[in-house]
């Protein structure tokens, strides 16, 4: 599903964000990103979604050079790897089915398909009753949720989370990878970058460990730390 | 049909959701249009202005007492051949006489005394059809001069020339107003729109993420653009409506030698370019703005 092939990332600034960097994740897959702040994790997921451009080596994801995507085919691309991060990015002026809505509405879907998809969205991450809240109304956890819910309604293969406990308490960042183990289950590739060594450890599964740009660990069933 | 109704929906939430903003967008239009309007009126009644001052413009022929009325009436037949002239009208000395006690009987510090004898010569009143020919026909005229019918050939040219410089100085100088003015408003407009589009940057970008196209992106705020065009346009015109009453009556006041009427066909034709104007800089201003904005999104 994602693959990486001799990547490398320096920007004009001279700092090399990844060296080298060769990775297969296949489809239905569940890794985590690990590594310290500034190891590479975030630029890696730039790559994946084309929010920005490797300086040499090629980036796979469904058979396609990410990099030789037009720019008329980036919103495809878009459609089929969903995005959580850290800080929810929700709408604040929509309601919770507003801003699920939203990505359906704003890809061109209408009417029954909008209304049928939030609502089984909203119940995959269990939040129909609160379908009518504005985000500032919902916890950390289920604003997270929302998000979630949005990455999701578009029905993508990949389902990519930066940071998606890094501003939540434990037990309520439990919850979240709960749900997201769920949605994997379900069929969807998930990489997931995290600090947090209690869920990695507790989960063991694939860890990729990135330091100064480069992968310097990558197991099957990994802990946080070697 | 579907992105239609998104797309009208999200530009009319949008211009909504931010109603100051919106407000403020709109009346900057709306003085911008104002201004706009404003210099157009102005200009087009300085060109009708010029258009009545040369149609006034004029030569005239002093005759000979002498002049027999067959000459005068050949002369008269062939200065009407030219294609220049407009018209040309055989003034007699009663005739020029009468306008004279005519004009007395109007100013009160102007008497005609009780003439023995007409001192007035009668005349041809040469009007022209086109006021660059003045010289050339004065020119021609002026071979007249001593064979017994035409005693003076009186011709202005210097009022002439002043209307055909101030004729050419309003063509030349209008075009370059109108683009100065055309830049200035295109440049506040799309100031202001872009920090309306920057103002939610957050939602382009949520749009980008989840995968909506460029189209997808711009048109909603392409088409809230074009409402706050539209409301300035309105607001603009009803202005001019309002004000149009008292500014003729003023004009007119102080103008009343000049026949000059704008006339219905002009007011729809500022009313459409007007709108015409706000449509085109508010969406316009907003394409340009939304695409800057595309371009931070996605650099790659």
């Amino acid at each position: 599903m994602i693959r990486l092939e001799d990547v490398s990332k320096r920007y004009p600034n001279g700092t090399a964000a990844l060296q080298d960097v060769d990775l297969a994740i296949d489809q239905g897959d569940f890794a985590f990103l690990v590594g310290a702040s500034g190891a590479g994790k975030s630029t890696l997921i730039r790559l994946l979604i084309r929010e920005d451009l490797p300086t040499t080596g090629r980036v796979v994801v469904d058979d396609k050079d990410v990099a030789q995507l037009r720019h008329s085919q980036i919103p495809q691309l878009r459609r089929l790897v969903g995005v959580v991060f850290q800080d929810f990015k929700l709408l604040p002026t929509k309601t919770v089915t507003e801003n699920i809505a939203f990505a359906l509405l704003v890809t061109g879907h209408g009417g029954q398909i909008v209304r049928e998809e939030t609502e089984r969205v909203l119940a995959l991450v269990g939040l129909t009753h609160r379908s009518t809240h504005f985000p500032r109304e919902l916890s950390g956890g289920e604003q997270q949720r929302v998000a979630i819910a949005r990455a999701l309604v578009n029905r993508p293969r990949v389902l990519i989370a930066d940071e998606p406990t890094g501003n939540l308490d434990p037990v309520t960042s439990w919850e979240i990878i709960k749900l997201l183990t769920r949605v994997q289950e379900l069929g969807t590739t998930l990489v997931m970058a995290t600090h947090n060594a209690e869920i990695v450890n507790a989960l063991r599964r694939r860890v990729i460990h990135l330091d100064h740009g480069a992968v310097v660990r990558d197991e099957r069933e990994g802990l946080y730390a070697a | 049909m579907r992105r239609l109704g998104y797309v009208l929906t999200a530009a009319w939430q949008g211009f909504w959701r931010n109603p100051v903003m919106s407000v403020a967008a709109t009346l900057t239009v709306s003085l911008m249009l104002l201004l706009f309007a404003f210099f157009i009126v102005t200009d087009r009644g300085l060109q009708a202005a010029v258009g009545a001052l040369e149609s006034k413009v004029e030569l005239v022929l002093y005759l000979d007492d002498a002049a027999k009325p067959s000459d005068i009436l050949a002369l008269k037949a062939r200065i009407e051949k030219d294609p220049a002239v407009a018209r040309v009208d055989y003034v007699t000395k009663q005739q020029a006489l009468d306008r004279l006690r005519d004009l007395a009987q109007r100013k009160e510090d102007f008497t005609v005394a009780d003439l023995g004898t007409n001192p007035l010569p009668a005349s041809l009143e040469i009007k022209l059809a086109n006021a660059q020919d003045t010289a050339r026909l004065a020119a021609s005229l002026k071979d007249e001069l001593g064979r017994g019918v035409v005693t003076d050939v009186i011709d202005n040219p210097t009022v002439v020339e002043k209307l055909l410089t101030i004729t050419r100085v309003l063509s030349v100088g209008g075009i370059a107003v109108l683009a100065m003015m055309l830049f200035v408003a295109l440049f506040v407009i799309v100031n202001t729109i872009r920090i309306a589009v920057h103002a939610r940057r957050d939602e382009i970008e949520i749009m980008q993420l989840v995968g909506a196209t460029d189209w997808f992106v711009s048109w909603p705020f392409i088409l809230e653009g074009m409402l706050v065009g539209t409301f300035g346009a309105i607001v603009a015109l009803a202005i001019l409506a309002l004000a149009s009453q008292p500014v003729t009556s003023a004009m007119v006041g102080f103008l009343d030698i000049l026949p000059v009427s704008l006339g219905a066909n002009f007011v729809l034709q500022l009313a459409l370019g007007v709108l015409g104007f706000a449509l085109i800089v508010g969406g316009g201003g907003a394409s340009f703005s939304v695409r800057s904005q595309l371009a931070k999104g996605a650099r790659a």
